[in-house]
């Protein structure tokens, strides 16, 4: 399974060498928008300077509570939503518990991390990158 | 002696409102708790202990149906 | 706090893909159909909740027509069973009786069902004239009907007329087309039915989730008790659900007017076909509400794990689960049919709402289950719930504690079409009869009426279901039963009317009001008869002694039967607004309304239809609707004082045994609340001195109720009520009111 992960003592969150690079190309080359608050991945400067991040780890968690089936893992074992059959329901959003399953207003399908590895490129400092690791358990939720 | 919704229950030493609960067979998960008017947190129910004399309120949301 | 922690490993594994089908006559059945009337109609999408249309179809006509939905229906009635009961006002005479052809059922969503974004919202509501109590019933009920009705293009349906030939009304909101189809050789019950029209209908696989089926079963053309189930496909288990609109006759209604079943076949579902005045907000309450339930859920009430099933063993703790026909609060058996029982026995693997969005996900199915009796024998079948009231109902009250055979009757309730809690209680009734000699072996018909004799209550069922034997007689309900066995001269007929658990003619829901004055309020003191989804006020009443006074029980059963009132005007589930609390719940002023939950509720409105509204329009909005409901019952020769009387069973003590299992608890009440010496008092006059104690405080609470209801002391709203609300503005509803002041 493909999975994000970040070295946070690469990053510069503070914004003093690089200009969250991850967020925008994700939101605009991934899903086409403009606001980086809307990637799929966050990173935050948090008052003593260091960084956080919210990353999407592929649980899984979302595929579980899906009343339709929409959400489902991919050949590399990411999980991805098929909108057609999405009913805009949220329960994926309120039940990930690192609250990276993201919305746009405008639109009625969620949309989250699909492992693309485009902000690992885009990341002046390397401090990302995308690992190949076992699928968790499926848990009931 | 205490007053648990207004039912008198015999006190001792060491009483924790956990230790009403059982002696009530509370078992309701939806419950609100007042000793002597001060909120009791789910998470201190085993750590909170009653004074002699305390007036407790244990609030039991409506569930089911 | 002392629940049960949820344990994956000691989930039973149980494949939930497996039972057996029912596919192979479909072809010969479909090609046996015969097109009765076909008319097209153009789709539409509502507009902020309504679709400003309704469809009227008459099954002996065969008419079929569009009606328009007024701003006046919006303004008084708002929707659900606002628009259900003023249809039925419109429909029927004060003569009419459930089995005229003018009687009607409507079945409406309300201007909320069918959003996706929050939980427990795609409920419909049916309303017809019961053939149990002659007044208008209503009942709420999940399944993916009402949302697919809803976004074809109506915002109710209203059926009338009554069919010479089995058939089924078809509403494809794909293709704009209403057809009426003679259907002969269907098969009867509603788990088999179900799933072959949903096969039929649907164009493909992926069809099958818009398809939702509306039919009911064998029992209900031999009984009063029938009810309607309401399908959805199951994608995950490959099967169909079903959810009941289960009170009052619905399904024998249905059945008397020759319907097979009601078919929609809608568009595909998204998130934004309500088309709601403000999505945002309905969005972000949803997903607030989805991570309360997350977070909250596994460590209160477990409802995405146990369903409603988790208060079995409370209400056990609590002697207040009704045992032995409502004689007794607890038995020690009820840990075999507790909610760590059931939570083992559930599939937990799986998603189970009975519509989009539902986090609280209570529609729990016991799949894998080999039936032992009847004419499904040997089959493996898939049983919805068990919910609590049919743990209670066809359990404890009848002292059935296997839960197997609990299983097998909660299975063939909903498939023959009759109502588990109708059943519980009727079955309850006849073995007490049993137990007390008013009923024997021979007045059976060999069935052996003993408690907790399964076998024979599940032959009765079947009796039932083929219109036979004692079968037929146990069909009518406890109220008719009363009236027979007492005409029979089989027993003593204060006895009998005693341990009756009916008002108004409907049967007593799972609870024991008998220590709690306000709740026997909240049973008889009710529109369609004792159902516990007007209020639900033991706890409050009896353990927490938060109203205690008259006026404090009568401002409860002001307020709550008319908040939940407003779940079925707009096609929400009350389940979401008490089942989870937030974590700061407690904190809050007037905690036990769940404040936060309830301006969820004003946003979502607010944000559905675009009408501002708050907490007290709220209530005004269902006030409307509920005195409605109470006029219409005064006009169908109901609705008075008289009505509202409880029997004995319900307020107190009715046999010695009853009264020395909580003879400490009488006695002190002898003491301190009659200020009698019960020390130098017989069993007897200690037992007619809670008669008439109880008594009297249940006439002066009804005193109470009528006046902060703004009725007369005889149970009829006032003039003055009618004009606050704006129903003066109806000139047949101020006769009605006009006949009795
Ligand atoms: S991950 Fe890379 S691009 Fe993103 S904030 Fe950190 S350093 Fe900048
Ligand atoms: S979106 Fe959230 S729940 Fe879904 S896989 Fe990613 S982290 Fe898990
Ligand atoms: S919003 Fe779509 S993807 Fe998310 S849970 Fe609902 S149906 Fe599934
Ligand atoms: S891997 Fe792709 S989808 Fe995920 S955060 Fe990076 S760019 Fe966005």
């Amino acid at each position: 399974m493909r999975q994000l992960r970040i070295d946070l003592s690469k990053c510069d969150a503070g914004r003093a060498t690089c200009q969250h690079e991850c967020e925008s190309s994700c939101v605009e080359k991934v899903f086409k928008l403009t606001d980086p608050a809307m990637a799929a991945l966050h990173i935050r400067e948090l008052a003593d300077g260091s960084g956080q991040a919210v990353l999407c780890d592929q649980c899984g968690d979302c595929v579980v509570v899906c009343p339709t089936e929409a959400l489902s893992r991919n050949k590399l074992g990411v999980v991805v939503i098929d909108k057609k059959v999405c009913v805009g329901c949220y329960m994926c959003m309120g039940f990930c518990e690192k609250e990276i399953f993201e919305r746009n207003p405008e639109w009625t399908e969620p949309y989250k991390c699909i492992s693309c590895g485009i902000c690992v490129k885009a990341c002046p400092h390397a401090a990302l990158e995308i690992v190949d690791v076992p699928e968790p358990a499926y848990r009931i939720l | 002696m205490i007053q648990v919704n207004g039912d008198g229950m015999e006190w001792q030493d060491g009483l924790t409102v956990r230790g009403v609960l059982v002696h009530r067979n509370f078992r309701f998960p939806l419950l609100i708790i007042t000793v002597n008017g001060e909120l009791v947190q789910p998470k201190a129910y085993d750590s909170t202990l009653v004074p002699d004399g305390a007036e407790v309120q244990v609030v039991h949301l409506m569930s089911g149906g | 706090m002392s629940q049960f922690v949820f344990d994956p490993t000691k989930v039973m594994d149980i494949d939930f893909t497996k039972r057996t089908e029912y596919l192979e006559g479909l072809e010969a059945i479909k090609a046996a159909h015969k097109v009765l009337k076909e008319i097209s109609f153009t789709p539409s999408l509502p507009d902020k909740g309504y679709n400003h249309r309704s469809l009227y179809v008459n099954v002996g006509t065969l008419e079929v027509k569009e009606k328009p939905v007024t701003q006046q229906m919006k303004d008084v009635f708002l929707g659900g069973r606002g628009f259900g009961l003023w249809h039925l006002w419109n429909a029927v005479k004060p003569t009419t009786r459930w089995n005229d052809p003018e009687n009607e059922i409507i079945i409406c969503p309300g201007p909320v069902s069918g959003i996706t974004q929050y939980a427990g919202t795609g409920k419909s509501l049916v309303v017809t004239l019961s053939p149990q109590t002659d007044i208008p019933i209503d009942s709420n009920v999940g399944g993916y009907f009402g949302p697919l009705l809803k976004f074809s293009g109506f915002d109710a349906l209203e059926i009338q007329g009554k069919s010479e030939c089995d058939l089924i009304v078809f509403i494809d909101g794909q293709k704009g087309i209403i057809r009426i189809e003679e259907a002969p050789e269907e098969p009867v019950d509603s788990h088999v039915l179900a799933e072959v029209l949903t096969h039929m209908y649907a164009e493909n696989d992926a069809d099958r989730v818009n398809i939702s089926v509306v039919c009911t079963g064998a029992a209900a053309e031999h009984s009063l008790i029938g009810m309607l189930n309401f399908s959805w496909w199951d994608h995950r288990r490959g099967c169909i659900r079903l959810k009941q609109a289960g009170r009052g006759g619905i399904g024998t209604v249905f059945r008397n007017k020759r319907i097979r079943a009601v078919v929609c076949r809608g568009p595909q579902v998204k998130g934004d076909l309500n088309n709601v005045a403000d999505y945002e907000t309905i969005a972000k309450t949803g997903i607030k509400y989805h991570k309360e339930i997350r977070e909250n859920d596994p460590y209160q009430c477990m409802m995405r794990r146990n369903g409603t099933a988790h208060i079995v063993e409370i209400m056990d703790a609590y002697d207040l689960l009704p045992t032995h026909n409502f004689q007794y609060g607890s038995h020690p058996d009820t840990h075999k049919i507790d909610s760590a029982y059931w939570q083992s026995r559930c599939t937990q693997k799986t998603v189970d709402g009975c519509w989009y969005g539902c986090s609280m996900a209570c529609a729990k199915g016991a799949d894998g289950l080999v039936v032992k009796t009847g004419p499904y024998k040997g089959h493996t079948v898939t049983v919805d719930g068990p919910e609590y009231e049919n743990a209670a109902g066809l359990g404890s009250n009848c002292g059935v504690f296997d839960p197997d055979y609990l299983l097998e009757l909660n299975f063939y309730c909903d498939t023959y079409g009759i109502c588990t809690i109708t059943y519980g209680t009727l079955t309850a009734f006849v073995m007490e009869c049993y137990q007390r000699g008013i009923l024997n072996k021979e007045r059976t018909g060999g069935l052996e009426m003993t408690w907790g004799n399964a076998e024979d209550d599940l032959e009765m069922m079947h009796q039932m279901a083929r219109g036979e034997g004692f079968g037929i007689i146990a069909g009518q309900g406890v109220k008719k039963m009363k009236e027979i066995f007492i005409k029979n001269g089989w027993g003593d007929p204060k006895l009998i009317n005693d341990i009756g658990m009916e008002n108004k003619g409907l049967e007593y829901s799972q609870y024991m009001s008998k220590e709690s004055l306000a709740q026997q309020g909240g049973y008889a003191l009710t529109n369609k008869g004792p159902q516990h989804d007007e209020a639900w006020l033991i706890f409050m009443d009896m353990v927490n002694k938060q109203i205690p006074t008259f006026e404090d029980k009568a401002e409860a059963l002001y307020y709550f039967p008319l908040f939940r009132t407003w779940f079925g005007l707009n096609g929400f589930c009350k389940l979401p607004w008490n089942d989870v609390v937030p974590s700061n719940n407690a904190q809050q002023p007037e905690a036990h309304k769940i404040p936060e939950h309830v301006q969820n509720y004003v946003d979502i409105f607010t944000a559905t239809t675009g009408i501002k509204i708050d907490k007290d329009e709220l209530i005004h909005q269902s006030a409307k609707v509920y005195n409605f409901q109470r006029i219409f019952n005064i006009r169908m020769g109901k609705g008075l004082r008289k009505d509202d009387h409880a029997p004995f069973r319900a307020l107190g003590p009715v046999t010695t045994e009853e009264y020395l299992s909580r003879q400490e608890r009488y006695d002190k009440q002898i003491a301190e609340e009659m200020k009698l010496d019960p020390t130098t008092m017989s069993l007897e006059e200690k037992m007619a001195a809670h008669r008439s104690w109880r008594q009297g405080r249940y006439e002066q609470l009804t005193d109470a109720v009528y006046k902060r209801r703004g009725w007369t002391p005889n149970g009829v709203p006032t003039l003055e009520r009618l004009k606050e609300l704006g129903l003066d503005a109806f000139p047949e509803v101020v006769d009605v009111v006009k006949l009795h002041l």
